[in-house]
């Protein structure tokens, strides 16, 4: 039975790596792509994202039989617990690799635009939050995961940034509203994968010192 | 943490001849709670189940030292009266043993062991009892059939309605449902969250997901000693303890 479950959990671990890197692939070629102009790279990105819908599905079904079969309790079932919320942030991070994606094809082309707004430094450390979450859940390193906590700030920051210089932009120059709108748009997609990549580095923390420290600083101002 | 204590148990070191089963255990057991003690085999927790109303009396060689304090009255001081002690804390055991009598004649050994005689007065303990322990309904036309011609479950409820009819403080419970199927099973889990609104009961189990399903409070013991106590909820989620942890991961034991 040990052993059996043993097995389980190291498949379950397996495919949410395998998963991972995916994921750490696709964000990579489109922050690249984002960074260089090169639209080429956004090719495929799509396509691929089907195999991380289907490593959605076989860890959602692993999770699942590892819950009904072997009741795991303890830190096992904390790992359970955290592989489902992991691979729901994840995936979620596929599908925002497409989406900047696609804006990227419409408005990738605004280099100028792209450089002054500070959306590649916000897509570059939101692209290593995402990294080192994925390396704190396969090295179980807490500290890391802190470092990708503490960096989500440095994003919501460059976020609201981006948002005023790109209002202030299409406010000057009506021509261009579309391209601003864009930007903005794939701005808050880049904001939404720090905050997956946060929510997986809770996760790990959850997993390893059985705390729950999500939402802990809105809960405190609002003191709880 | 806990507020009110049924049982405060103090250094108790309890010893088989030369080996020495239990090892200066101490516990405070909560009033009107569920506490489960879980431990590998020969760990000392059916031990200290029997300690607890004096059943290891009856063993040859045995040898106690320490406190078991019961509403604060030490159950081992010699002025105690063991027969009044085991009227106040009950017993259920893994295999039912229903005596060879009708239903209601098991219900009512104990009251008229007492010295009920009021016919009246039997019938409504019986009845309480029985309802009590959720089994009235299945055998409340049949009081007179053989309480060995029922079924394995209902032979249990009926075990536990005979040691609810003395009325009793508290209920031990040595793997009450080891032998049950899972339908009786539920039953007798049903029951005893019913049961701890008028009784403390302290539950030794084999069975993780039992102990966890029914108990608030959750002992650990491991070669005769306590190694951790708390809140069932923090022993099954993060124990303090690595033995506890590995223990109820299934990784030893």
């Amino acid at each position: 039975m040990q052993l059996h479950f043993s097995q389980e959990i190291e498949n379950l671990k397996t495919s949410l790596i395998k998963m991972a890197s995916i994921v750490d692939e696709q964000v990579d070629k489109v922050i690249t792509s984002l960074n260089t102009g090169d639209v080429e790279l956004c090719k495929g990105i799509k396509s691929k994202d089907i195999e991380i819908d289907r490593y959605d599905n076989l860890i959602q079904t692993q999770c699942e039989n590892i819950l009904a079969l072997f009741h795991p309790v303890a830190s096992d079932l904390r790992l359970v617990m955290s592989a489902i919320m992991i691979n729901n942030n994840l995936e979620r991070c596929g599908d925002i690799a497409v989406n900047i994606s696609q804006r990227i094809k419409k408005a990738g082309n605004e280099r100028s635009l792209i450089s002054e707004s500070q959306i590649i430094d916000m897509a570059r450390i939101a692209q290593e939050m995402l990294k080192n979450s994925i390396d704190s859940f396969i090295k179980n390193d807490t500290e890391l995961a802190s470092k990708v906590i503490t960096s989500d700030e440095k994003v919501d920051k460059l976020n609201k940034q981006i948002f005023n210089f790109l209002v202030s932009r299409m406010q000057s120059n009506n021509e261009l509203i579309e391209a601003c709108t864009h930007l903005v748009v794939m701005s808050r997609h880049i904001e939404r994968m720090a905050d997956h990549a946060t929510n997986i580095a809770e996760n790990l923390v959850f997993y390893v010192d059985a705390q729950i420290i999500a939402h802990r600083k809105k809960l405190e101002r609002n003191g709880n | 943490m806990i507020e009110n204590h049924k049982i405060v148990v103090e250094n108790l070191n309890l010893y088989y001849g030369k080996k020495k089963a239990l090892n200066n255990v101490s516990i405070e057991i909560p009033s009107n709670k569920v506490t489960a003690l879980i431990g590998p085999s020969g760990c000392g927790k059916s031990t200290f189940l029997r300690a607890l109303n004096r059943m290891n009396d009856l063993i040859d060689g045995v040898k106690i030292e320490g406190k078991v304090l019961l509403d604060e009255l030490d159950i081992y001081n010699k002025n105690i009266d063991v027969v009044e002690l085991r009227k106040k804390v009950g017993m259920i055991f893994q295999k039912s043993n229903p005596f060879p009598k009708s239903i209601y004649e098991n219900v009512a050994f104990g009251p008229k062991i007492n010295g009920i005689t009021d016919k009246k007065k039997l019938d409504e303990i019986v009845e309480t009892s029985l309802l009590r322990s959720a089994l009235w309904d299945e055998v409340k036309d049949d009081l007179n059939k053989n309480g060995l011609s029922l079924s394995g479950g209902q032979q249990q409820r009926l075990c536990i309605a005979r040691a609810l009819a003395v009325d009793p403080e508290i209920l031990l419970m040595d793997e009450p449902a080891s032998a049950l199927d899972p339908i009786s099973t539920t039953k007798v889990e049903d029951l005893i969250f019913e049961l701890k609104k008028n009784y403390t009961i302290i539950i030794v189990t084999h069975n993780m997901q039992q102990a966890a399903r029914v108990s608030d409070y959750t002992a650990f013991f491991y070669m005769g000693k306590l190694i951790e106590f708390g809140e069932t909820n923090k022993i099954f989620t993060s124990p303090s303890n690595k033995q506890t942890e590995d223990y109820i991961r299934g990784r030893f034991g």
